[in-house]
């Protein structure tokens, strides 16, 4: 019985690949379809699906939070100079 | 190279290190590696010079330099396999594809999300799980901000196939789902309960 679940609405580690997959790519239809059943059946999954958006739109406030400050002047001086050393 | 094109050489220095510089730290946010790639740039410009025949802006021809470098820079990175890779899978699933039980998902209790999404605890947690993930999942995972790319350009600049990108994005989020469950939301838990 167990098994024939799993060929109709997914096994859970199928079921969290079609949710990150879902994050990047186009699901079709039957996928889609699999997914929210398999979701209805299973809490453990639809906690990963929230968690795992959570996850992601912390990542992307990170990544915008981090600074990209340094010292342009001294920078350049740093590439002239090495400019220099394959001259000669 | 001759004198003249030394001139431009050092001009463009003045010119483009600044853009170049912001270009290469958005792809690659770490500031050491955008300054390695910017010097490259121009030492790699110093040599093919003479190929430069002015057909488009120096710009242009700068920013085409350092994009191959910036490719290459994470074709690299994810060209070395990960050898823990199937052992993740059977950490978080029994043989038959369900959850192991000791590793289903929780309910956080997240009223709200925002609240988490501005929780510097939570935020900390999930930096340090993040940076504890093996080196190619993490490149995969912070590719997609960078670069705000979709998925199939992502996989045509690291050179992978789309299902071994998401199974790689698929694992990586395994990982870093359960380290922040286990390092901040059963601490919260224990917290509460004292």
């Amino acid at each position: 019985m167990k098994k024939l679940m799993h060929i109709l609405f997914l096994s859970c580690i199928k079921a969290t690949e079609l949710i990150e997959k879902k994050i990047y790519f186009k699901l079709s239809l039957k996928e889609k379809l699999q997914l929210k059943i398999h979701k209805l059946m299973c809490d453990a999954c639809s906690n990963y699906e929230k968690q795992s958006i959570i996850i992601e739109k912390c990542i992307e406030i990170q990544q915008k939070k981090q600074h990209s400050e340094i010292d342009i002047t001294d920078f350049k001086k740093q590439i002239t100079a090495n400019l220099e050393k394959i001259k000669n | 190279m001759t004198p003249e094109k030394a001139i431009n050489l050092s001009q463009w220095v003045e010119s483009y290190t600044t853009e170049l510089y912001s270009w290469a730290f958005y792809k690659l946010s770490d500031s050491e590696q955008a300054k390695d790639l910017v010097q490259d740039t121009f030492l790699a410009a110093a040599e093919k010079i003479d190929g430069f025949k002015g057909e488009s802006t120096p710009k242009t021809w700068l920013f085409s330099i350092i994009n191959h470098k910036i490719i290459d820079f994470y074709r690299k990175k994810v060209s070395h396999p990960v050898s823990i890779e199937d052992q993740s899978f059977s950490e978080f699933f029994e043989s038959n594809g369900e959850w192991k039980r000791n590793k289903k998902p929780q309910n956080w209790q997240e009223d709200n999300e925002i609240q988490l999404l501005d929780d510097e605890e939570f935020q900390s947690v999930l930096k340090k799980c993040i940076n504890s993930l093996p080196e190619k999942w993490n490149t995969c995972v912070k590719l997609k901000y960078l670069t705000k790319k979709n998925g199939q350009d992502i996989c045509q600049e690291l050179g992978m196939t789309p299902s071994n990108f998401w199974q790689v994005i698929h694992r990586a989020k395994l990982q870093l789902r359960s380290c922040v469950e286990k390092n901040w939301f059963k601490e919260l838990v224990r917290k509460k309960r004292q």
